[in-house]
């Protein structure tokens, strides 16, 4: 140990060059810091422009005009026998009263292709209406009744203010005389904006503005809850089992492992297997609830099953220890005494692996849910599709209206899932580490 | 059908319950202390036996009723349906069973219409007969199980045995699945390899699984080589990485060594937020907002982007990972021991120096096991390349051009019009496997490490 | 004797809790200043402000005027400077999970003592002969540094501060994880290093405060009790809680 040495260099720390180093080093620093930022900025950025982009494209699909027009209820039209029977009254030929109307209304329109045009501007649904407002109010028929029907999706988006009026007309989907008929109901103060109840009480439709997500919502809430009713048990089961009676063998390190690789196997690898061993071989039927949720229930039971057993494991022994000590046999201790510790575990858990399974679309189209299906399901087999696989049947129509729509029932989407996770997150709070 | 057995089954094994229990009580005249076990536990036994034979007989018909009334149908169908190849055949019968029960056929004959009509009867039949059996095995069994009824009969150790068999079979579910999943997969794929050589299929330059319509169409008898489907699998699982990783990375060290406490705990959850979104949603965001942007930016600069490209895809799949990338890396950071950290601060390491020369070094196996799960699940994503990737099979490595996934051609083949007979539906089932023994070995090694990992700072 | 550290008046608190009551010390150099006292009395906490890690626990907070040399080790000395000028060694042997030699290297890289590689090759050499590790470890400096038994990774700690040319060592129970005969080896290393250096120790062995240090501090619930000349601490305390925690009343 000299003095030549490099060691003995104390003061080196102090010296100018160690100075200039440390202005290095800190900008280096501050640059790190500056990508860290930067990360999450970016993330946050992403966000916030996924949600937006959602909102503005969906937002639209809550409201819609309604052009509030005079039909004429012809009572030989309705009900020509005058029976006041209902069911000849629904039976009754309401688009002819719709074409007479377009007719009264609009009388200079007389050639062929422009009457065509002229119908094009309300709904093709339009009968509906009428006949709905007809059979809620029997006395409308032999009069003349003011009822509001649906504007066509084209001419709705034209009081959204998405058609661009500048355009040359033949690249306009919605064209001069049409526009002029719209300005004149539009100047009689005959169109309104409403809120959307359709979006919310009907089917798909191929026609946007009679298309709504209410089917696929049953069938959602259809699929879950066969998804709950077999995942929950099976995998809490399971969970007990594992953790609290399973011998440390082999077999049950063969099933951990097992759980531990399917939770990671991809979603639509269930789906092959759902057409395989469900459709094919057990011959269920087609887009029904039942295979949606029985293919869910199969993915989602390693979620629930992981979840379970920690909420099992943080159950203190002395717990298990203090039921065996007042004689309680072990199934006993488990299902009396610490069951009950771990149920708001166990619940969480479920919520968020429902939540996985609400969002989910992939094996669902493998399982033929993706079908084109007007009617609300009615039971767990009756065809059906739901809620994300409707948001992937729209996203990819050509129409510009459904575009709204899939932005609309993404919304609706969402605020099932941020309801299902404030649930879990509440209930994680409130049960949270009670010993 | 099937709740009104539920509902008559319910109240029988309710009715058992409270015979067997109120059987034990009076069997020794309220002295409780005589019974070996507790009266509720006398109630359990009889409710056993009055449910589950019932609830055993309830799911097998469930399974095997439709096996037989095909036999049934099949027997009285005209030649022209049983000399269907298997294939056609389980198309004709999924169409009967929908006819008969009010679903959506894919097409209506006279075949089906009439063979419905049989298949009807005898499903109405069948149900009838298993609501009888079932409500007959139930009552026999809360009779037997109540005449077993006595003050020293051991119906807690009865019941305890049956919960503990009831757990077990539980717990091989899980196994079955895979068994299944595997079963399932390879049956189907070596029906496609019987009619696509193997080695074509991994090693195929071409893609292109339309089998002919018409005799001169080209590419008639149908192209089955992969490469192009795992090439575009790749390109985009690594643009979804070089977005993920960095952005997934870099949060979870800012959020775990800079950010304060408050700032932690308004962002973690939002970007948890990232994670919930169903990827249908990122699907849509990826075709209607940023293929379209990206489409525009580009061809402001004068590049050529395709409106399905597969940086499109690969971006909002990146997107969607980092959450996944983030909180991984998170619970691999911190399982970096504290002393370390103080080590090299003892030293005079700057925050950033630790990070870089010791932090990540220490924890690369874990960051690697991280970014391995992470791959896994990008491959394995569907519906984000399904509505914004391409459908043809480009051999290319330009991210601008549009490319194909495995699960994007898994979808196609099977979503739509199914001609069960062709090695199409059946290639859907190769590439399924594939994908599965893919992400299944990633993650095999991926725990592995990260399991080693986490030995290793215990 | 030349004072290397001067303290006046610190308090250091845990969010509202205080740890440490206006302690006031001066740290000779070239020489070995040990802190005993009962567990929680403070005196790791007061090391730690010497060389500013509590700053990394989010929650502490150190007021009071220190000093380096007369410097304000808050105010005048860059908080990097002044822990490669007064490095440490932790109660636990925490090596990086690098080679012998990277472990070395690691802080006479960062702070650019040495860029030529023969130069950091003579520091590691000369650093871990100081450690006395040297002739152990020569034949495999490319090994993992955690391969190395407790011992010899404390001391290889040592040899990592040392490498950084620190003024001040300080030393928080470095022998509290190490057996008896590692514990002997750290401690005649401990003496030969006060030639160089100025070392300040925490322990929590009076034996061993009593073997290796010239002057002692003896801490209580936050207070420093009394310092002085280690052979007058031992003989002759002052405090009467001195006294007792000496004599084995309490501790």
């Amino acid at each position: 140990m000299t003095d030549t040495s490099i060691l003995s260099k104390t003061d080196y720390h102090t010296s100018e060059q160690a100075e200039r180093l440390l202005k290095k080093r800190y900008r280096s620093e501050a640059r790190f810091i500056f990508y860290g930022r930067l990360a999450i900025i970016c993330a946050l950025l992403i966000l916030v422009t996924l949600l937006s982009s959602i909102f503005l494209q969906g937002y639209t699909s809550f409201y819609q005009h309604m052009a509030i027009l005079e039909f004429d209820l012809k009572q030989e039209l309705v009900d020509p026998q005058n029976t006041g029977d209902p069911e000849v009254i629904a039976k009754a030929d309401y688009r002819t009263i719709v074409n007479n109307m377009l007719r009264e209304k609009f009388p200079d329109v007389t050639v062929r292709r422009d009457r065509k045009a002229l119908k094009d501007i309300i709904s093709s649904g339009s009968d509906l209406f009428v006949r709905s407002a007809v059979m809620a109010d029997l006395s409308l028929v032999g009069t003349r009744a003011t009822i509001a029907v649906p504007l066509s999706d084209d001419a709705d988006s034209v009081f959204k203010g998405f058609i661009d009026r500048t355009l040359p007309e033949d690249e306009r989907r919605v064209k001069d005389n049409q526009l002029g008929w719209l300005d004149q109901l539009s100047e009689e103060g005959r169109i309104e904006s409403r809120f959307n109840m359709t979006f919310f009480q009907v089917g798909d439709s191929r026609e946007p503005e009679l298309a709504g997500i209410w089917g696929a919502v049953v069938g959602s809430a259809l699929t879950l809850v066969v998804t709950l009713l077999i995942s929950f048990p099976l995998g809490v089961a399971t969970a007990i089992y594992l953790e609290e009676f399973a011998p440390k063998n082999r077999w049950t390190d063969l099933i951990e492992v097992n759980i531990n690789n399917l939770a990671a196997v991809p979603s639509i690898v269930f789906g092959l297997l759902g057409l395989a061993v469900f459709l094919n071989f057990f011959g269920l039927p087609r887009s029904a609830p039942l295979v949606g949720g029985l293919v869910l229930a199969l993915m989602t039971l390693p979620t629930i099953i992981i979840a379970s057993r920690a909420s099992l494991k943080a159950v203190p022994p002395s717990i298990r220890e203090g039921g065996l000590g007042v004689g309680a046999s072990h199934v006993q201790t488990v299902f009396h005494h610490v069951l009950p510790l771990a149920m708001p575990g166990m619940m969480t858990g479920t919520i968020i692996g429902m939540a996985q399974a609400l969002g989910e679309t992939a094996p669902l189209l493998m399982i033929g849910m993706v079908a084109f299906i007007v009617d609300v399901p009615t039971g767990i087999t009756s065809p059906a599709t739901v809620l994300p696989v409707q948001i992937f049947i729209w996203a990819d129509s050509p129409e510009r209206a459904f575009v709204a729509k899939t932005g609309g029932a993404i919304m609706v989407l969402l605020s099932f899932l941020v309801i299902m996770n404030l649930i879990a997150v509440m209930l994680r709070r409130r049960f949270e580490r009670r010993w | 059908m099937f709740l009104w057995i539920a509902v008559a089954l319910l109240l029988i094994i309710m009715g058992a319950y409270y015979t067997g229990r109120g059987r034990a009580v009076s069997s020794v005249s309220g002295n409780y202390t005589a019974l070996h076990s507790l009266p509720s536990y006398h109630g359990y036994y009889v409710a056993l036996w009055a449910g589950l034979p019932a609830f055993i007989l309830s799911i097998i018909w469930f399974f095997v009723a439709p096996q037989v009334l095909e036999g049934i149908v099949l027997s009285q169908a005209p030649e022209s349906v049983t000399s269907l190849p298997p294939e056609r055949l389980q198309v004709f019968m999924a169409d009967v069973a929908a006819i008969a029960q009010g679903g959506i056929p894919s097409q209506v004959t006279p075949e089906r219409e009439a063979a419905a009509e049989i298949y009807g009867s005898y499903l109405s039949v069948s149900n009838w007969l298993m609501f009888a059996v079932a409500i007959s095995l139930a009552v026999a069994g809360l009779t037997y199980g109540r005449a077993r009824i006595r003050p020293r009969l051991r119906a807690r150790n009865s019941v305890e045995s049956m919960v503990n068999l009831v757990l077990i079979i539980c717990s091989t579910i899980a196994i079955l699945t895979t068994v299944g999943i595997v079963f399932s997969l390879l049956f189907e794929a070596l029906r496609f390899f019987a009619r696509v050589p193997f080695t074509d299929f991994l090693f195929g330059l071409q893609w292109s699984p339309q089998t002919a319509i018409r005799a001169d169409q080209v590419g008639g008898s149908g192209e089955f080589g992969a490469v192009p489907i795992f090439a575009g699998t790749f390109l985009i699982t690594l643009i979804a990485m070089f977005v993920a990783v960095p952005i997934g990375l870099m949060s979870a060290i800012y959020l775990s060594d800079y950010a304060s406490n408050s700032v932690r705990s308004v962002v973690k959850p939002i970007l948890e937020i990232l994670a919930g979104v169903p990827t249908v949603v990122y699907g849509f965001f990826a075709a209607l907002t940023v293929a379209p942007t990206l489409r525009a930016w580009g061809g402001s600069i004068g590049l050529d982007v395709a409106s399905e490209s597969a940086l499109a895809a690969g971006l909002v799949m990146g997107v969607m990972i980092i959450p996944f990338v983030s909180s991984l890396s998170d619970d691999v950071i911190n399982a970096v021991p504290q002393s370390l950290r103080d080590a090299s601060a003892g030293l005079g390491a700057t925050n950033s120096e630790t990070i870089r020369q010791v932090i990540l070094p220490a924890a690369l196996p874990g960051i690697v096991g991280a970014i391995l799960l992470a791959v896994s699940r990008a491959i394995g994503e569907t519906m984000i390349v399904v509505m914004a990737a391409g459908l043809a099979a480009n051999l290319t490595a330009n991210p601008l051009e549009a490319v194909t996934t495995v699960t994007v051609q898994i979808v196609t083949l099977l979503v739509g019009d199914q001609e069960f007979d062709s090695a199409k539906t059946l290639a859907a089932f190769a590439l399924g496997l594939t994908l599965f023994a893919v992400t299944l070995v990633l993650n095999v090694i991926a725990l592995r490490i990260v399991q080693r990992y986490r030995e290793k700072y215990d | 004797m030349e004072m290397k550290f001067t303290t006046k008046n610190v308090n250091v608190y845990y969010g509202d809790a205080q740890a440490i009551n206006n302690v006031s010390l001066d740290i000779p150099d070239r020489a070995v200043m040990a802190m005993i006292g009962p567990s929680g009395c403070g005196k790791s906490t007061y090391l730690r402000c010497l060389n500013r890690m509590n700053d990394t626990i989010p929650i502490a907070r150190v007021d009071g005027d220190i000093r380096l040399d007369g410097h304000d080790i808050h105010s005048e000395i860059d908080v990097v400077h002044l822990r490669a000028r007064v490095g440490m060694v932790f109660q636990k042997p925490n090596p990086f999970p690098k080679s012998i030699f990277d472990n070395i290297a690691y802080g006479p890289k960062l702070h650019g003592i040495a860029t030529k590689k023969s130069d950091l090759e003579a520091i590691v050499e000369e650093s871990l002969q100081k450690a006395g590790l040297w002739n152990e470890v020569k034949d495999r400096l490319g090994s993992p540094g955690t391969g190395l038994s407790g011992g010899q990774q404390q001391r290889l700690c040592i040899a990592r501060a040392i490498a950084v040319s620190p003024e001040v060592i300080l030393m928080d129970e470095p022998c509290s994880a190490l057996d008896p005969i590692a514990t002997a080896k750290i401690e005649e290393l401990i003496d030969e290093l006060r030639q160089n250096y100025c070392i300040a120790i925490v322990t929590h062995s009076m034996q061993q405060a009593a073997r290796v240090s010239q002057r002692t501090a003896f801490f209580h619930l936050g207070d420093l009790v009394e310092s002085g000349p280690t052979t007058e601490i031992f003989t002759n305390p002052k405090d009467q809680r001195t006294q007792d925690y000496i004599t084995g009343r309490f501790g």
